[in-house]
């Protein structure tokens, strides 16, 4: 049996365009002592430290090492994480692998990123197929707009529909004093907006953000006696798909994305059967404003073509029946390796009812956080106020 | 004597110019062999799922069987259907050649006749309101003595 994992301390930068008062190690740290000082350790505390980005962004490669003055790993085992979009929650899958190994009782993740030191959609284009895909590629953004194609003309979504997602997350951004994009839009607004690749405008991207998370992991044993409000990590699972059509589904092909095969196994397990009614919170990586629409049906959450009509609806807002991204979510603040960590981080806070502002209005038991990443894999935690 | 001031942020500037060389390998290299010599394209099936890949692969991801040798590649294309497209609007630095992107950039993904393959391509129309899904578009592949053995042997799709 692995032992059980909580999430027993939870600190985050603010979120921006720009941050050339801090180095790398700078921002990090501002996360690391914001952590430790909400589980109220000392470094001397933690037994190991897993630290994750996409290094092409800052553009150096010996981030465990370079960064341990910051960090606090000197003399402590980990290790650092490079899986793409994904690192973020990989960080935290990782730290709940050495903690419920029972090697270790207490383990820092740290994620971070730094996207005001290179053009993005530049280090992006790194990802793919030298010899087929990248001549064609525009970063994360082709993937994006194909995704956001398919879904309009898979399930008669409209732009508004996209318009809607994202004046959802702009008021919860406003609320969210960490946010980068924190500025109230409507929905005529980001209709407005200046195209990018069409059919996505401005608004209907991420930003690229500046910003660290960092979170504490404890055994059961430890977590108890570190806080009165750990939040479990229940269940997670990491799914990959292939390089080949991971993006889009021909006509009268049944669709098996990496998220749907993750949402049916991870609800399968923990017996859930109604996730829209049984979870209370969503902190869903959505980079775009129509995948948020297309994963809500991949997922599980709802079924083909019922995204976009929940959006319509409000069940999706912060006050409605199953709110997603509270937090203003990717949309509104992406530093990519530290995306996945807040996701985690975020959907923590809900459940502890710590989120402030953004608090959604449901008392939150359980909750999920995703991480998504041009890998083509999903990564999908089930965090728990309870242990059973 | 440059002065020191207290309030100024300092950034060091540093551009990474690294030349790489990828072997294409013996499915891929092949494809592109296929573009130079013959002007086609060609995809492969796996023989347990019938799932196609293009460029062919050597094992199906589904099902790990070695997908169909060299003799049973199928010719695809060069007409077919448009799936979805984009159309960059906006430039980005280019890491692959260190020049910025010209704009508009449109790019399909294109269902070859033949088999179920999706190919990401350029297209030659990039007015997004003439580009439908659905519509049907042919490779136009550079003049032969051109060609290179890599992806740009075909310069794009064109519509039909």
């Amino acid at each position: 049996m692995p032992q059980r994992v909580a999430i027993v301390g939870i600190g985050q930068t603010r979120h921006t365009s720009r941050r050339p008062d801090v180095n790398d190690g700078e921002l990090i740290n501002e996360a690391v002592s914001a952590a430790l000082a909400d589980a109220q350790l000392t470094m001397k505390d933690i037994e190991t430290v897993i630290i994750g980005n996409m290094e092409f962004f800052e553009g150096h490669h010996l981030n465990d090492a370079m960064l341990v003055d910051y960090t606090g790993a000197r003399g402590k085992s980990g290790f650092k994480m490079n899986t793409g979009g994904t690192v973020g929650t990989m960080n935290v899958i990782s730290g709940w692998y050495n903690v419920a190994s029972g090697l270790f009782d207490t383990c820092l993740v740290i994620g971070w990123e730094k996207h005001d030191e290179a053009p993005t959609t530049s280090c992006i284009t790194t990802i793919t197929d030298p010899a087929i895909d990248r001549p064609y590629a525009v970063g994360a953004l082709s993937g994006l707009a194909i995704i956001s194609m398919n879904y309009m003309t898979r399930t008669g979504c409209k732009v508004e529909h996209a318009a809607m997602v994202r004046a959802q997350a702009s008021e919860n951004a406003s609320r969210n004093p960490n946010a980068h994009v924190r500025d109230r839009l409507s929905v005529e607004d980001i209709l407005k907006a200046r195209m990018v690749v069409y059919p996505l405008n401005l608004y209907f991207l991420c930003p690229t953000s500046v910003g660290a998370c960092a979170t504490v992991l404890a055994s059961e044993v430890k977590a108890n006696k570190i806080t009165k409000k750990p939040v479990w990590i229940k269940d997670h699972v990491t799914v990959h798909s292939d390089y080949s059509g991971a993006l889009f589904t021909f006509p009268g092909e049944t669709r098996e994305t990496s998220h749907m095969v993750a949402g049916r196994k991870l609800f399968q397990r923990n017996h859930i059967t109604k996730p829209i009614r049984e979870i209370q919170v969503f902190e869903m990586y959505d980079p775009c404003a129509f995948v948020q629409m297309s994963w809500l049906e991949d997922f599980g959450i709802c079924g083909e073509g019922e995204g976009w009509r929940l959006v319509e609806k409000g069940v999706t807002a912060r006050e409605g029946e199953f709110p997603v991204c509270p937090s203003g979510g990717v949309l509104c603040t992406n530093a990519i390796g530290d995306s996945g960590t807040l996701r985690v981080a975020e959907a923590a806070l809900q459940i502890r009812g710590d989120a402030g502002e953004h608090q959604v209005t449901r008392d939150v038991k359980t909750a999920l956080a995703s991480g998504y990443g041009g890998s083509y894999w999903t990564d999908l935690l089930l965090l728990s106020k309870t242990l059973d | 004597m440059q002065q020191k001031t207290t309030d100024e942020l300092i950034t060091q500037e540093m551009l990474l110019k690294i030349p790489y060389r990828w072997a294409a390998g013996e499915y891929v290299g092949e494809f592109l062999r296929e573009l130079r010599h013959s002007g086609r394209i060609y995809a492969n099936k796996c023989p347990k799922c019938g799932r196609f890949r293009c460029p062919p692969a050597p094992v199906c991801s589904r099902c790990h069987t070695r997908m169909e040798e060299r003799e049973k590649w199928v010719e695809v294309g060069p007409r077919g259907t448009l799936l979805a497209f984009f159309v960059a609007e906006q430039s980005f630095l280019v890491p692959t050649t260190g020049d910025m992107l010209e704009i508009p950039f449109s790019v399909g993904v294109i269902w070859p006749d033949g088999a179920p393959v999706a190919l990401w391509h350029k297209l030659e129309e990039t007015n997004p309101d003439k580009i439908k899904v659905g519509m049907r578009v042919e490779a136009v592949f550079k003049p032969e003595e051109q060609r290179q053995a890599n992806i740009f042997d075909i310069l794009y799709f064109k519509t039909v």
